[in-house]
Parts: structure tokens; C-alpha cells; sequence
């Protein structure tokens, strides 16, 4: 699987990253300032596949974090992974290339792994789909149940009613009459009271009658009364673990305060058996709540069957189908946990500052004395070699010497076949350690074992502090990483906070080197500042880190991929611009100018001389590409920027062609007509040909030698610095020792023909 | 045998000189062959004489002319010394003008004369340095463009006379060779001239007035010159060649020439 994008929210000084994608050449590079939350987002990837966070990375607004990776998988792993749902879920499942998981922690800090993207949207339809169903049924159930209460409220009435006329035709005294009259036979009724008792018997009739409605329908509902009382017993349960859950989470919240914003209500002198037990309090009210909610839905669903006129026993029977078929789908959880358990790894590595020692005790291995210099270095040997402690406890000396200098044989294999490209002279570095005991004239160390370790080069052998920093590095990022790899058995995405930064521009170069070689087993993301690690042709490895305000650092971290780099401040772009030439530290694109793209930074000099020579005060602001083969990758990059810009080129070879592919490449509309190409005079082979001759020697190159070619053409046959001297040249033009009036009419004039030239960029 | 031996010897010597001369003659066969002849020079200017005379066979004096449809350069040209060192420095010159002439740069008459400079100290390695040759190149240099009616000139120690309306005026060169300068090379001044039909323009090396008289042991100076121009620049290009010559044959007598001697004169 293959990192694809991530998105970050409510870590540190990230509010939310939105969905970055990451290089889809596996080297992802984050470029920003000090501050800007580069290694926040390696720490936010690095608790993704940990899961482990403390109070310190929550915002002050104690807004829980959540990390979201896609990640691209392997053609027919999903149909493989997953069981079989149902037709759409298969549908759906073969047609995925990608996976997105989200991990989210809660009020307890404890973290879960959700589906993510097109499957948790798929869930969350069907959850959606459901729910209203539900709610109908829900709906149509307490329609009933209002009208149920109403019958029962009828029925209540009616059978007060019924009980009170019973009550009167009992004490009624023709009714007595009567039934003296059946116990005495004395028929001394009156008319009228016939009439009362006949009316009253007539309403206790009707009465009756109407209860019997009542009566038959709740009997006949009898089984929908049932199964809604119970659902609602759900409904009151649900209720009060809310209402606990509420009460939890304030206790939680309130503690998360006091720990990270150290105001001390009392929740914090909890003593930790008192803390745990209000976690786990959280953890069982959740587990319930949960089981609540499902027996919620299907007490719902079964009510809903009864409703439709089934039985309650082919309701039950409907229910147990649909639970069974519900078994077998996946909730986001569940899907999310089977997914992480195959996913990459994120490794953070922090630093390699921990070089290879000449030699480490094996007192100081054995008791996890990690003071001792080079302890991790030595440690991460011995994992790489599968080493524990007891191998050297082999009883026989020649069977131990045999078996390092086996291991020596294979770790040196191990690591040529690594850095082959990379380390040393002819690929013929060997790594080696031996197993040695300190002599008597070592003291109190006599007799006691240590380790040695040593690099040999083409049969020298010298200890690893003989080797030059650079290397040492090199084998500590190796031993590292190898012993990482080993420990964790699934696969690797690199996480490197400023790798190399201690080291020569020449090895960092070499440090991106080592990510090219290892990018297609194992995905890098690293943060730098350094224009050495950085691969101008690459640009879309590039993801920019700033604040959203720059001049705030306690604004939140926004980050700008390689099409926006146009938006990331100067001080951002730093290593960009210092890898495309741009030399002056104050000297970078302008969006409200229009950007000169010239062909190197000889010419960047030469250029801003003649400006201030000139006092040219258009809006135009001059960039040095590194050469003229650079100028079409500028032009894109101001182009995707959205900045105005033109190129400046010189008549030769080189920049007549640059000018036949930028017409093709980017000013088709008018080809051939483009004002934003400058194709300068034939004349004028490079910058310093705006110089006459006589002034070139006099204010450049400051000799007398007589140049019968252009000044360029005398620059390029002699290899002068060009750099140097033009940058010289701007120098003397700045502190006013040359001024416009020590040049040479030629010089001024075709200064003149510059300046009409730019006139137009004004 | 001393007389035979004196005799031998002799006659290699002479077979030598004789040698040596014939080389010479062809030398400056070649030389004149570089330099425009009056039927080139006739047809680009109204009108015109050349007195040219090496002190030997060949010349460090030269003139030279360039025509193309915009512009047109003559060029009066003095090498430091004369003879073989001189003409070998006045065919290099010769061949820079060409060189610069045929690209396609604005003429302009001070850069012509400072591209010239750039390549005669590239020719002779001059680099500011005490040990190195200091030779170099006086030139007068006009650009006439015709269709401005205007003439560019430029002096390396060489001036300009102009006539016009029979009133001379000398324009003054930039104090400089082509070639290293004593202290810093600066470029030379382009003077800008409007002119009409008849205007007439003399430029010459320093042979005529550095000429010492057989009578007086002085040199006939720039002084006279000018004035001998002024009294001649009305008559017709062959008088005034004619007299020209006259005076300097009359001046120098029977001593010796002292250096080569180059008078242009030209009616636009």
C-alpha cells in the first residue's frame, strides 16, 4: 500500500491541513520556516499509525485531533481483504484503487480508526438510508402510540363513566323497586323513573359498547403495544446513559484543562486509581450506549413489522433475517481496524545523531545505559544483526569469532547492497565488529568485554570516528532505519525531521540520493530548509508549511502544495529560491511586479547594475533562473503561480532555442509575437555585452588586455568568473563607485536600448 | 687572397642586398595592393589626392577606405617607426578596419578606432606591463554618411583638417594611440560634423611636418602645414597635390627623408 494524501485537524498549530497530496514519486519534501508546523505533521502522520497522543498536541480550544490518510492499494486486495456484503458493497469494493482511514481520538485521548472516502460514504448512505426509514417507522409508531394513549385515556373516561352509571341504576330506587318487586313482587314503579332507568341503561349500553371497541383494538395491537413499550424502555434508557456520558465528558474536558492549561479546579487531585476508574466508567457508559442504540433500531424495526400487519412472530423472524444480514456488513470501525492492520507504518526519525562508536562496553548494552556515546547507534547494530546479549555468552571463543565474522560478511553484504551507490570509494566500505575484552592496564575495566566496531575501505581499516561525518551519518541513518524495518514488520513510511542538517551541501545531496534509492520499498517525507535537499525538477515533491498569518506564530499552519506555491511567503520559498540562483536574501518573486526571468545569476547581477546605473524605475523585478535550460521550469512555476513574468534572452544558441520551446510550450496564442519573450539584440550574446569592451575591462574586469571578441565570448574562452565579477560589478555600482558618467558612450547607449526595451513591463 | 676573399664576399652581399630588396619591392607591392587605388577612391569621393611617400620600400603610413551603402570610412594611418616594422603593423591595421568594418555594428568612428585599439594591443600582448612593446597606430579615422550629410571623425594623435567656405578648422584628436596608452585606455571622442558638397578634409601622418629642411636643419612643423593647407584648399585636388609635394621635395633638399610621409585630401 502507498500513501496517497493525508489531511490533518485540531493538532497543534493545525487547524486543518485540508487534503494534501503527497508526491506520487514516494519523496515528499516539506519546506517552511522555523515554527510553521513542518514537524507537526510528521508527529500528526506518526500518531496516525501509533495512536498515542498527549494533552500537549490539543488545541487551546480542546478540539480533539483526527487524521485522515488515503492510502492506494493493490489491485484486487479490497475483494480479497473483505468478505462479501451484499451486491453493491462488492460493487463497490471492486472498483476501489484507494482506502482512506481516519484515526480519531476522543475526550479520553483513546484513538479509533474509522473508514474513510468512498466505503464510509457507501455506510454512511446505507446508515442514512436506514435512518430515515427508521424515523418513518418511528414517525408512524408514535402516531400510533399518541392515538393508543388517546384510546386509553377514552377508555379510562368511558369506563368511569360506565362504573358511575352503574352505580346510579344501582341506587335507583325504581331499580330497587324492581328488584324488590323480583325479590317481594310489588309494582309500585313510577313512569318516570322507567324512563331514567331506561336512559341510563341505553348510555351504560353505548358505553359499553364503545369500550368494547377500545378493548378489542388494544387487544388486537396487544402484540405493537408490547413491542412499542419496550422499544420505549430503550428510549429512556438511551436517555440516562446520555445524560451519564454528558456528565463524563465535562469530568474529562475539565480535566484536559487542567492539564493543559494548568487552571486547577478539583478534578485533578484525583488520585489515579479514582481517574481510572472514571475512565472506565466512560469506556462501559460508550460500550452501552452502543449496544443501546442497536436494540434501539431493531426494537424500532420490529415495531414497524408489527405496524405492517405482521404477525409478531414473523416480525421476530423478519428481524432475526435482517439482523443476519446485518451481521455480515461492515460498520466504519470494524472496516477501518481490518484495513490499518495492513497498512504502512509511519516511522518518525528524528535524528541520527547517535554515530557509530569505535568501541561500546557491553556493561553499558546489557544495562541500557543510553548515556554512553553511541549507546542507540551500537543498539540498533546488534537488532540489525539479531543479536541479543546471549550470543555472547558462547562458551567457546573460536565458535564465537567464526560466527561475528560470519555476521560481519553479511551485514557488510546488507549494507553494500543498500548504499552501494552511495558510501565510500568503489562500493567497498565494510562495516565490522569484533568482540574484544579490555587489557589489564584498563583498571577497574580489565577482563571486561566490549564491542569495537571499524569500517574498512580498500583493506584500511579505521574506526568509525576516522571516517569523515558524513559517512558516519550515513551508517547511523542505516543502522536506524534497517533496525526500525526489522522491528516492524510492516511496511515503512519514512518520516525524517531535517535529515542531515549538520552535513556538507555535498552529502545532504547525497541524502536525497539515499531517499531516491529506497522511495520505491519505502515512502519518504521530510522536512528541510536546505536548498541541497531539495530536487528543482521535482517540484511537486514540494509541500509548503506556513503559518496562516506568517508574521503570527500562534496562527494556525496551512500548507501549500506545488501549485500554490504562490501564496507561501518568501521566507517559505527560501530553499526554492535559493536553488534557482536567486542570490540576494531580499530578492525574491514578486506578485505585484513583473518577474524578469534571466538566464543565470551573472546576468541577475548584471541586470539590477544597469537598473541602478539607469535609475529604471519600473515595476519590474529581476529573477535569476540557474541557467538558461531552467528558464522553461521558471516560466511554469511563475505561470502555475499566477504571477506576471516575462524571460530576457540573449542572443545565442542556448537561449534562441529556449525561446522556439516557450513560444511552443507556453505562448501558443500568438506565437512568434509573444511580448513576454525578449529576444535581445544579435549584438548581445550574454548580459555583459550591454558593456562596451573598454568599459567591460575597465569596471569588470579591471585589465588592460585588449579583447578583440565580445565580452561574453572573452569570459567564456578565459573560464573568468563571471559570477564573481558581475556580482563585483553590482557591488562597486551600489556603493557609487561606478556611476552612470564613467561609462562609455557605447555602454550608455546600449543601456538605453535595455531600458526602451523594458519600458514596456513599466 | 684578401682582395679575393674582400671580392667574394662583396658580391654575396650584394647578391644579399639585392635579394633583400627585390623582397622588399614586393613588400611593397603587396602594401599598395592593401590600399585603395584612385580608381576605387574616385569613385566614393567627389574628389581627392593622396601624397604618399615611404622614407623606404615599404610603409608604416597607410590610408584606407571602406564603402557600403550607408556610410563610407576613410582612414589615414601612422605606425610607430617605419619601414618593415612599420608595414607589418600597418597591414594589421589595415586588416581590423576590415574586420570591424564588415560586422554589423552602428558605425560610429570613436568605436571603430576603440575596437581597432582592443585588437592591435590583443595583436602585440600589450597588457600595461614595462617590459612589453609599446608600438602603436595613429590614426584619423572619418565615417562620411552621406545621407545625413553628416561625417563622423575620430583621432588617435591624428587631427582633422576641414575646409569650409574657405575657412579651416582643425578638429583635435583624442591624445591616445591605437595601442596601449601610457596610464588607462578611455574611449576615444566621436566628433560629429555637418557638412555640405564641397567641404574639403585633409588628415596626414606626421612625416611632413617632422621633416627637417636642407637649409634651415628644422622640421617644416604642423604650423606651417596648416597654413600651407589653407593656402592650397581652394585649388583643384591635383594642384594641391602637386604643390603639396612640391613644397616637401623643395623643403627636405638633398637630406634625408626622415619618415614616411602621408597627406590625404578629400572634396565630399
Amino acid at each position: 500500500m502507498r500513501l496517497r494524501a493525508f489531511r490533518i485537524e485540531n493538532f497543534r498549530s493545525i487547524v486543518d491541513t485540508g487534503i494534501q497530496t503527497i508526491s506520487p514519486d514516494n519523496i515528499t519534501c516539506l519546506i517552511g520556516q522555523n515554527e510553521s508546523g513542518k514537524t507537526s505533521i510528521l508527529e500528526a502522520l506518526e500518531v496516525f499509525s501509533s495512536g498515542v497522543i498527549s494533552e500537549d498536541v490539543l488545541r487551546s480550544d480542546l478540539s480533539l485531533p483526527r487524521v485522515t490518510c488515503s492510502f492506494e492499494v493493490p489491485k484486487n486486495y479490497l475483494e480479497d481483504k473483505l468478505r462479501s456484503v451484499n451486491n453493491d458493497f462488492d460493487k463497490l469494493v471492486k472498483s476501489l484503487n484507494q482506502i482512506t482511514l481516519v484515526r480519531s481520538w476522543k475526550a479520553d485521548l483513546k484513538s479509533q480508526i474509522d473508514i474513510g472516502g468512498e466505503l464510509l460514504e457507501y455506510i454512511e448512505g446505507l446508515n442514512k438510508k436506514r435512518k430515515k426509514e427508521l424515523n418513518d417507522t418511528k414517525k408512524k409508531i408514535e402516531k400510533f402510540y399518541s392515538e393508543l394513549k388517546e384510546r386509553r385515556g377514552k377508555k379510562k373516561a368511558l369506563s368511569a363513566e360506565l362504573n358511575e352509571i352503574q352505580v346510579k341504576l344501582d341506587e335507583h330506587p325504581a331499580r330497587r323497586s324492581i328488584l324488590k318487586l323480583f325479590r317481594r313482587r310489588k309494582a309500585n314503579v313510577k313512569d318516570d323513573d322507567e324512563n331514567t332507568i331506561s336512559e341510563l341503561t341505553e348510555s351504560f349500553e353505548k358505553i359499553r359498547s364503545q369500550l368494547e371497541v377500545i378493548n378489542s383494538f388494544l387487544e388486537e395491537k396487544g402484540s405493537l403495544i408490547k413491542a412499542i413499550e419496550d422499544w420505549l424502555k430503550t428510549v429512556n434508557a438511551l436517555d440516562s446513559i446520555n445524560k451519564r456520558l454528558d456528565e463524563i465528558s465535562a469530568r474529562l474536558e475539565e480535566r484536559h484543562q487542567t492539564m493543559t492549561l494548568l487552571t486547577g479546579p478539583s478534578i485533578a487531585d484525583l488520585s489515579r486509581g479514582e481517574w481510572e476508574k472514571v475512565l472506565n466508567e466512560y469506556k462501559s457508559a460508550i460500550n452501552e450506549k452502543e449496544k443501546l442504540e442497536k436494540d434501539y433500531e431493531l426494537k424500532i424495526l420490529l415495531c414497524g413489522f408489527i405496524f405492517d400487519d405482521l404477525s409478531e412472530e414473523k416480525a421476530r423472524r423478519k428481524l432475526q433475517e435482517i439482523e443476519k444480514e446485518r451481521s455480515l456488513e461492515y460498520q466504519s470501525k470494524e472496516l477501518g481496524e481490518i484495513l490499518y492492520a495492513d497498512c504502512p507504518h509511519f516511522e518518525i526519525f528524528e535524528d541520527f545523531g547517535s554515530l557509530l562508536p569505535n568501541r561500546i562496553d557491553m556493561e553499558d548494552l546489557i544495562s541500557d545505559n543510553q548515556s554512553v556515546e553511541g549507546y542507540k547507534a551500537a543498539r540498533n547494530f546488534l537488532i540489525l544483526a539479531d543479536l541479543d546479549y546471549t550470543f555472547f555468552q558462547q562458551p567457546s571463543s573460536r565458535i564465537l569469532k567464526q560466527k561475528i565474522e560470519n555476521l560481519n560478511a553479511k551485514l557488510t553484504l546488507d549494507f553494500q547492497d543498500f548504499w552501494q551507490q552511495y558510501v565510500g570509494r568503489h562500493n567497498k566500505i565494510r562495516i565490522n565488529f569484533e568482540l574484544d575484552h579490555y587489557s589489564t592496564t584498563h583498571g577497574e575495566k580489565a577482563g571486561k568485554p566490549y564491542l569495537e566496531f571499524w569500517v574498512k575501505d580498500e583493506g584500511e581499516r579505521l574506526y568509525p570516528k576516522q571516517r569523515s561525518r558524513g559517512v558516519r551519518w550515513f551508517l547511523s541513518f542505516y543502522l536506524e532505519l534497517m533496525a526500525a524495518s526489522k522491528k516492524e514488520k510492516r511496511q515503512l513510511i519514512l518520516l525524517v525531521d531535517e535529515p542531515g542538517v549538520s552535513l556538507h551541501a555535498r552529502a545532504q545531496e547525497d541524502v536525497l540520493k539515499v531517499f531516491e534509492d529506497i522511495k520505491d520499498d519505502m515512502q519518504v517525507i521530510y522536512t528541510t530548509h536546505s536548498p541541497h535537499l531539495v530536487d528543482i525538477n521535482k517540484l511537486h515533491r514540494i509541500l509548503a508549511v506556513q503559518r496562516d498569518d506568517v508574521a503570527n506564530h500562534r496562527s494556525t499552519t496551512v500548507i501549500l502544495d506545488a501549485a500554490r506555491l504562490g501564496d507561501a511567503s518568501p521566507d517559505t520559498l527560501s530553499p526554492l529560491q535559493s536553488i534557482m540562483g536567486n542570490p540576494v536574501g531580499n530578492q525574491e518573486f514578486s506578485a505585484d511586479k513583473y518577474n524578469i526571468i534571466v538566464n543565470n545569476v551573472g546576468t541577475f547581477y548584471m541586470m539590477n547594475a544597469i537598473m541602478k546605473l539607469t535609475g529604471y524605475k519600473g515595476k519590474i523585478h529581476f529573477i535569476p533562473s540557474t541557467d538558461a535550460s531552467s528558464i522553461p521550469l521558471m516560466c511554469n512555476i511563475l505561470m502555475g503561480w499566477g504571477m506576471k513574468f516575462a524571460v530576457l534572452l540573449f542572443y545565442n544558441e542556448k537561449e534562441m532555442e529556449i525561446a522556439r520551446q516557450l513560444e511552443k510550450m507556453m505562448f501558443t496564442d500568438q506565437p512568434g509575437k509573444n511580448e513576454n519573450i525578449i529576444i535581445m539584440p544579435e549584438e548581445f550574446v550574454n548580459a555583459e555585452d550591454l558593456l562596451s569592451t573598454l568599459d567591460f575591462k575597465n569596471l569588470v574586469l579591471k585589465t588592460r588586455q585588449g579583447i578583440t571578441i565580445s565580452n561574453s565570448e572573452h569570459v567564456n574562452i578565459n573560464d573568468l568568473p563571471r559570477n564573481f565579477l558581475l556580482s563585483k560589478f553590482l557591488g562597486e555600482v551600489k556603493n557609487g563607485n561606478v556611476t552612470r558618467d564613467d561609462l562609455d558612450e557605447e555602454s550608455k547607449e546600449n543601456l538605453v536600448l535595455l531600458v526602451n526595451i523594458l519600458q514596456r513591463f513599466k | 687572397m684578401n682582395k679575393e676573399k674582400k671580392d667574394f664576399d662583396s658580391v654575396l652581399f650584394a647578391q644579399a642586398m639585392d635579394e633583400h630588396l627585390s623582397s622588399l619591392r614586393y613588400a611593397s607591392m603587396i602594401q599598395r595592393s592593401l590600399m585603395p587605388d584612385t580608381s576605387f577612391l574616385s569613385g566614393i569621393l567627389k574628389d581627392h589626392f593622396i601624397f604618399y611617400l615611404p622614407k623606404d620600400y615599404v610603409s608604416g603610413d597607410f590610408y584606407y577606405a571602406y564603402q557600403n551603402a550607408g556610410y563610407t570610412v576613410i582612414a589615414a594611418g601612422d605606425c610607430t617607426g617605419h619601414g618593415v616594422p612599420g608595414a607589418l603593423l600597418s597591414i594589421l591595421g589595415i586588416s581590423f578596419l576590415n574586420e570591424i568594418l564588415q560586422s554589423r555594428d552602428i558605425p560610429r568612428a570613436n568605436r571603430i578606432l576603440n575596437r581597432m585599439r582592443e585588437k592591435v594591443m590583443g595583436a602585440l600582448d600589450q597588457r600595461g606591463q614595462d617590459y612589453e612593446q609599446k608600438d602603436s597606430i595613429d590614426i584619423a579615422l572619418c565615417v562620411y554618411e552621406s545621407y545625413r550629410s553628416v561625417i563622423q571623425f575620430a583621432g588617435a594623435n591624428r587631427p582633422l583638417i576641414m575646409v569650409s567656405d574657405g575657412e579651416m578648422k582643425e578638429v583635435k584628436p583624442d591624445k591616445m594611440p591605437i595601442g596601449i596608452a601610457p596610464f588607462e585606455e578611455v574611449s576615444f571622442t566621436n566628433h560629429r560634423i555637418e557638412v555640405k558638397e564641397g567641404d574639403r578634409f585633409y588628415m596626414f601622418s606626421d612625416g611632413y611636418p617632422d621633416q627637417f629642411s636642407e637649409e634651415t636643419n628644422k622640421k617644416f612643423k604642423i604650423k606651417n602645414f596648416r597654413q600651407l593647407i589653407d593656402y592650397v584648399s581652394g585649388w583643384s585636388m591635383d594642384r594641391q597635390k602637386a604643390h603639396i609635394e612640391s613644397i616637401f621635395y623643395d623643403w627636405k633638399g638633398r637630406t634625408v627623408q626622415v619618415d614616411d610621409v602621408l597627406v590625404m585630401g578629400f572634396e565630399i
